[in-house]
């Protein structure tokens, strides 16, 4: 239920109204719509008294985590209702064994594979090669390839193994992106370099960068456990690689 | 009695014990040893338990293994991954 801005309300359904999954919703949310700042910039998460209270300047809501019933007082703009979702999602995946990752995420022939870097790894650039080698802006499926997202993929773990969920949540590409999941074919710490490459990496290595793009922002010991282990069941699950890979065209597809 | 301070999570995943320290956003990583040294802690072990762990696991002598036991517990207590409950 939406309060306070008509326009604001009509910008989000349209935005995010294509990921409803048309089930009965786990969470429901009186939405107050108010002007306020965006500092602080960083969310915090807390679980208190079975309630969950997601605050950062521009949003404050408290979800009664029993019910799913929720009050949630947001700045009037999709940025912020983008950043409130984000920070949601991230806490809710987390909680069932899943997460979101911040990476690039590319389907090729019905696997999705995840490609993780730190800031400045070519998450976006090579996002950029693989939809343009597909003639649009976000792949096409009929050629094989669709890019996901550049920016964030989200994780859910069923029926003993990982699949990946297209999101509205991009980077760069500003995309609208599509429901819809796919298995998980693997992962690649990525690289950019003068040449493409396909190498072996330690368990270690990928569980250190794993850790470091997988998006939480509570603070609890109880989620931190939750991380580490689904963090464990991926490295079991899925194959990880390390891709070195050239900007001057998507020439790296074919080692995926 | 050393112990291991409270809202750590930790694990051991391939070969490596990770611990995170979330109110801290840190990430540790033991192996060898400081691995066995931290499990051994963990389950409430005392010293002679653990330096015989070390001896068994290691292929090293006890002088040795006490050694590497009081460093890393004196590290880990620096590093306020440890508490002394004693004092």
């Amino acid at each position: 239920m939406f309060r306070g801005d008509a326009g604001a309300a009509r910008g989000i359904r349209k935005r995010y109204g294509d990921f409803s999954g048309g089930r009965k919703p786990v969470f429901l949310f009186e939405v107050n719509f108010k002007d306020r700042k965006q500092n602080p910039y960083k969310p915090a998460i807390n679980l208190k008294n079975g309630s969950v209270r997601l605050k950062r300047g521009d949003f404050d809501c408290i979800v009664d985590t029993g019910t799913g019933a929720g009050r949630l007082e947001i700045n009037p703009s999709q940025q912020s209702f983008d950043s409130f979702l984000r920070t949601l999602y991230s806490w809710i995946l987390i909680r069932c064994g899943g997460c979101m990752l911040h990476s690039a995420g590319i389907v090729k022939n019905g696997k999705a594979y995840i490609f993780l870097g730190k800031s400045g790894a070519g998450k976006s650039t090579l996002s950029k090669l693989a939809a343009a080698s597909s003639g649009c802006p976000a792949g096409r499926p009929a050629l094989g390839i669709e890019v996901l997202s550049d920016e964030i993929n989200l994780l859910r773990f069923e029926k003993g193994s990982f699949r990946v969920y297209g999101s509205p949540f991009w980077g760069e590409m500003r995309n609208e992106g599509r429901h819809g999941s796919w298995p998980v074919g693997g992962f690649f710490l990525l690289k950019k370099a003068k040449a493409n490459r396909l190498g072996d990496c330690t368990k270690s290595e990928a569980l250190r960068l794993l850790l470091r793009c997988l998006v939480n922002f509570d603070r609890s010991p109880e989620t931190a456990g939750n991380v580490l282990r689904t963090a464990a069941r991926l490295l079991a699950n899925a194959r990880f690689s390390r891709l070195e890979f050239t900007k001057k065209d998507a020439g790296f597809l074919e080692l995926v | 009695m050393l112990r291991i301070k409270r809202d750590l999570a930790y694990r051991r995943i391939a070969e490596e014990l990770f611990i995170v320290d979330a109110a801290k956003s840190e990430l540790h990583e033991l192996n060898g040893p400081a691995a066995v040294i931290w499990e051994g802690i963990a389950s409430g072990k005392n010293g002679p338990g653990i330096i015989s762990d070390i001896v068994s696991e290691f292929e090293v002598d006890e002088k040795t293994a006490r050694a590497d036991l009081a460093e890393f517990t004196e590290e880990l207590l620096r590093q306020g991954l440890l508490t002394n409950a004693n004092s």
